[in-house]
């Protein structure tokens, strides 16, 4: 058996998970390798690559769609056969997705950990709040976390702050908008709690980026990198020694000895192939491509659990025009959560209920709009006016529960350019949030009527939330799950996983923050072994 | 809320109040010696020992921060009262040579990193407060610095620094009288000895020692930042600025229109020069409008005065890219008013007017950009700007990590022909330069 090894560890994937754990390894003196299937782009070009763009709605455009490593809204990437379309925006480029996140980073609740014992429904975590608070803390400092000590982020009790915290946050929660102010002053006392949503947008400077200065295009990209992006990680990675190589996308993860992964097998755009070994490898290729590996790999799957229990926070929308100029659109592109339905009994019958207030400048939303109404020429330019000054938008989501049929595999009849598998999604939006529709509907013509509005949309369907989790499920045996506790895979002691993938439920908050912590506690355990 | 808002500002807080509380012997202090602490507290922020003598995750006045000269490191020295390893086994006799002689007994002679050659015109007055000071009120640090002092032949011998201090070290303290808050000749006390402005602002002959002629006319190279002419002359120095402008200037670390201080200069604010009293800046602007005016050679044109951007057509503002995936994932391009437009313009905007309240300043009437020596603009893209100030905390990321040398010199080019001084060039040697200096 070979001795020599190409690293200690190879991470595959450069996102804000895997460059986190990739970090942690190399500061702590592990030789590390990242493989990531993009290229290392400057953030100045992907601002030129968004200035220039006709298509400023969509948010994977400013990035480059290569045939070897496309983006996910090429088209062909995902095959959906289920009755939604999955369609997540994800990207392949050193520091992923979060490119154009918008930087929410709540924490879960304990009890969002506990849904099968506490509620009945979906599954337990085999890890505790309490034993990830720590990590929490660690990944909170390491984006440098926006957020208020003082709130109750259930919503649930006023004046108390929940849940525990061993440290304050980083950084200040950012001043309130003028729209959140005045949103929440008309409809939070009808019994509508507002909260301060956590972010990864620092207001002040911290570990060399600027703080916030509002220019509201989080998403497709910051200009100006206040938002935090994995690219932060990836270069602390290199500094600390950690290799990083582009163009290779990992298809194969080779079985060796004794259970244990021996190596890893990447592609270039080009198609030529390398081998490389390690003691230990953690895939953080985000929660479809992660699987899909396993699966074309044939490893960790024991189970027949890897690419199944797919979730997301699938969600509804509302816009209307409220009675009065809010200004929608100034600072970031989302500020503060409304939560009456968070946490609590009613969870055994149908799913929590988040509703976000989304801040984006909303003209070209509005000029859409109108023009399909056929309004042009002045009065267009009067009605945009209006409108733009009115605007309300909220992004409602629920929370899927796992189910064996929603899944993710690589496809059988579509490939990129240097000839990788692409994938098949089947997901259908299940019962428990289909009885949390009518619930958050009434919220909606709540929200209307206290803001005396006219509603632009209030039926838009299921909508994707890009919150990818439970394809590479942890669970406490290796019959119900892929990883255990540690994230690591029931059937080989060297493989982990660092994804948004392992969860066991999806609550309703956007889940990177817990995936960087489960990331930090994994890059922990594994420092010890090698 | 607000003390929670960073680490690095609840540490120093936390390190500010702990050495200001600081008691080593639990009792009480009579209120004699407590104006002492204070007053003597107030020179050393006024003389920024901190600077030098406190690292950045240190411990204040612990010493170990490594000083680069020409001819090899120079390594600060723990100040604390530590009897063992700082200056707690001192008399104030021997405190005072050490500050204003460079005699220390446990080292001997002290390296001129040390400013002791301005200190020399510490008062007998504030001497004494500041011993008190460092006696009384700091906490010990029973610790040497980890990194040591190493220097070359003959630099290494510290006994060689017994001839350089009879040609250089003359200094004889100020009376009380004239250097006291309301004293005669406070501004220049406060810019001559306490705030040590000559020991970057005045160039040094080939023995390192300052050029007294050239008093404030500017050092080429203080880690790897030009320290400029801050003499009274309208076109090289500070002439042109108002007083109101430098005393902003020395508490914020800008004057719009003006200057904006990175590097060094943003230390010195951060540390020392924004605790000063109004009246102490004012006495400070007031003596410097008084220095005597040295025009730097050939300069017929203030830094500040290049106020026009060149009229650029919107148009070319918008313009249609590649969109092949390779070129939309490639970086590389030496455009440099294509990589302003997209690195810069977000906040200092397309025609380099910064923004209306000049959070994010501007270009055009700034000393950085209308210099004939591009080595601050460069320092300024390479490594940014960052400065706590009385009026928050002032950041511009550097760009060393994601621009290549070339690009780097791409945009100051760029930003210096469009808004500021279109004689300065910049070559890709600069900026290698500097890139390598600073490591």
């Amino acid at each position: 058996m070979a001795t020599q090894y190409d690293a200690d560890v190879i991470v595959v994937g450069s996102g804000a998970i895997g460059s986190n754990a990739a970090y942690a390894l190399a500061s702590q003196g592990k030789s590390v390798i990242i493989l990531e299937a993009g290229e290392w782009i400057p953030r100045w070009k992907i601002v030129e690559n968004f200035r220039s763009s006709a298509r400023k709605g969509n948010h994977d455009d400013p990035y480059p769609d290569a045939p070897w490593a496309p983006v996910s809204f090429s088209p062909g990437y995902i095959e959906n056969t289920g009755s939604f379309a999955f369609l997540p925006g994800m990207l392949h480029l050193v520091g992923g997705t979060t490119w154009h996140w918008a930087a929410a980073t709540w924490r879960l609740l304990p009890n969002d950990m506990q849904m099968k014992s506490l509620y009945g429904v979906g599954r337990d975590w085999p890890v505790t709040y309490d034993e990830l608070e720590p990590w929490y803390v660690k990944a909170e400092y390491a984006l440098g976390i926006a957020g208020s000590d003082t709130e109750d982020q259930s919503g649930l009790n006023p004046d108390t702050s929940y849940p525990p915290r061993s440290a304050p946050y980083p950084v200040p929660p950012e001043a309130e908008t003028y729209y959140f102010q005045r949103l929440k002053a008309r409809i939070e006392p009808e019994g509508y709690p507002f909260i301060h949503e956590p972010n990864a947008r620092t207001n002040q400077p911290w570990d060399g980026r600027p703080g916030c200065s509002g220019n509201n295009n989080c998403m497709p990209v910051c200009p100006i990198g206040a938002m935090y992006s994995g690219d932060v990680h990836a270069r602390h990675a290199q500094k600390a020694g950690a290799q990083i190589l582009t163009d290779s996308t990992a298809f194969k993860l080779e079985k060796g000895e004794g259970g244990k992964i021996v190596a890893v097998h990447c592609r270039s755009a080009k198609g030529v192939d390398r081998r490389l070994t390690a003691r230990y490898f953690i895939i953080a290729s985000n929660g479809l491509e992660t699987p899909k590996l396993l699966l074309m790999s044939d490893v960790a799957n024991s189970s027949d659990l890897v690419g199944r229990n797919l979730m997301d926070h699938t969600g509804i929308g509302l816009q209307f025009l409220a009675d009065e100029p809010l200004w929608p659109g100034r600072g970031q592109v989302q500020q503060g959560a409304i939560f009456r339905l968070r946490d609590g009994a009613f969870r055994s019958q149908h799913s929590a209920i988040k509703h976000a207030l989304t801040n984006t400048v909303p003209n070209r939303a509005i000029t859409e709009h109108l023009l399909k109404k056929n309004i042009v020429g002045p009065e267009l330019d009067k009605q945009i006016r209006h409108m733009a000054a009115r605007w309300v938008d909220i992004s409602t989501v629920f929370e899927q529960l796992p189910h064996l049929e929603n899944r993710v595999q690589p496809s059988t009849t579509r490939k990129t350019s240097n000839g990788i598998p692409m994938m098949k999604i089947h997901y259908d939006p299940d019962d428990y949030i289909k009885a949390a529709v009518p619930i958050a509907k009434q919220d909606f013509a709540n929200f209307v009527q206290i803001m005396n509005g006219t509603v632009i949309e209030d039926n838009t369907g299921f909508q994707n939330r890009d919150h990818i989790m439970g394809t590479v499920i942890m669970g406490d045996n290796h019959r119900n799950s892929v990883v255990n506790h540690e994230c690591r895979t029931w059937n080989h002691p060297n493989l982990f996983m660092a994804t948004t993938g392992v969860f066991p439920s999806a609550s309703v908050v956007n889940p990177t923050l817990t995936g960087i912590a489960l990331a930090l506690r994994s890059a922990d355990i594994i420092a010890r072994e090698v | 809320m607000k003390a929670f808002s960073s680490f690095s500002s609840v540490l120093t807080i936390g390190a500010a109040v702990g050495y200001l509380l600081y008691s080593p012997t639990g009792l009480a202090q009579s209120p004699s010696e407590q104006d002492l602490v204070k007053q003597g507290d107030y020179i050393a922020r006024a003389s920024d020992c901190m600077a030098c003598h406190t690292t950045k995750e240190g411990k204040p006045f612990a010493g170990g921060l490594v000083l680069k000269t020409p001819f090899g490191k120079i390594v600060s020295s723990n100040i604390t009262p530590s009897k063992k390893f700082g200056i707690g086994g001192w008399t104030e006799t021997q405190f005072a040579n050490a500050v204003r002689k460079g005699s220390s007994p446990r080292l001997g002679h002290l390296y001129p990193a040390m400013p002791y050659t301005a200190y020399a015109g510490l008062s007998d007055r504030d001497m004494h407060a500041l011993y008190v000071y460092f006696t009384k009120a700091v906490e010990p640090v029973e610790k040497e610095p980890e990194t040591k002092t190493a220097l070359s032949f003959p630099y290494n011998i510290r006994f060689a620094m017994v001839g350089w201090n009879m040609l250089y070290a003359s200094g004889r303290p100020m009376a009380d009288n004239e250097s006291t808050p309301d004293g005669s000749r406070r501004g220049e006390y406060l810019v001559k000895v306490l705030a040590h402005c000559g020991t970057c602002h005045t160039p040094r002959n080939k023995f390192m020692a300052e050029k007294s002629s050239d008093f404030l006319a500017g050092n080429p190279n203080i880690q790897g930042w030009v320290a400029p002419n801050i003499t009274s002359d309208n076109i090289s120095g500070i002439g042109g600025w108002s007083e109101e402008e430098i005393i902003a200037y020395l508490k914020n670390g800008a004057a719009h229109g003006k200057a904006q201080a990175a590097g060094p200069m943003a230390e010195a604010v951060e540390y020392s020069l924004r605790y000063l009293t109004d009246s102490d800046l004012k006495a400070v602007a007031t003596y410097l409008k008084t220095v005597k005016p040295i025009s730097n050679l050939g300069q017929t044109k203030a830094n500040h005065s290049y106020n026009q951007a060149i009229a650029v057509d919107s148009a070319v503002f918008d313009y249609p890219i590649d969109r092949s995936p390779l070129a939309m994932g490639a970086g590389s391009s030496i455009d440099g008013q294509r990589l302003y437009l997209n690195a810069c313009a977000t906040c200092h905007q397309p025609r380099g007017e910064g923004t209306e309240d000049q959070f994010y300043p501007s270009l055009t009437s700034n000393s950085v950009v209308g210099a004939k020596d591009p080595r601050n603009l460069v320092m300024a893209i390479l490594y940014g700007v960052d400065r706590q100030t009385n009026d928050g905390h002032v950041f511009m990321p550097g760009f060393a990590e994601q621009l290549s040398d070339e690009q780097i010199t791409a945009i100051a080019q760029y930003v210096a022909t469009n808004f500021g001084n279109p004689a300065l060039k910049v070559t890709i040697n600069d900026v290698k330069l500097l890139r390598n200096a600073s490591r």
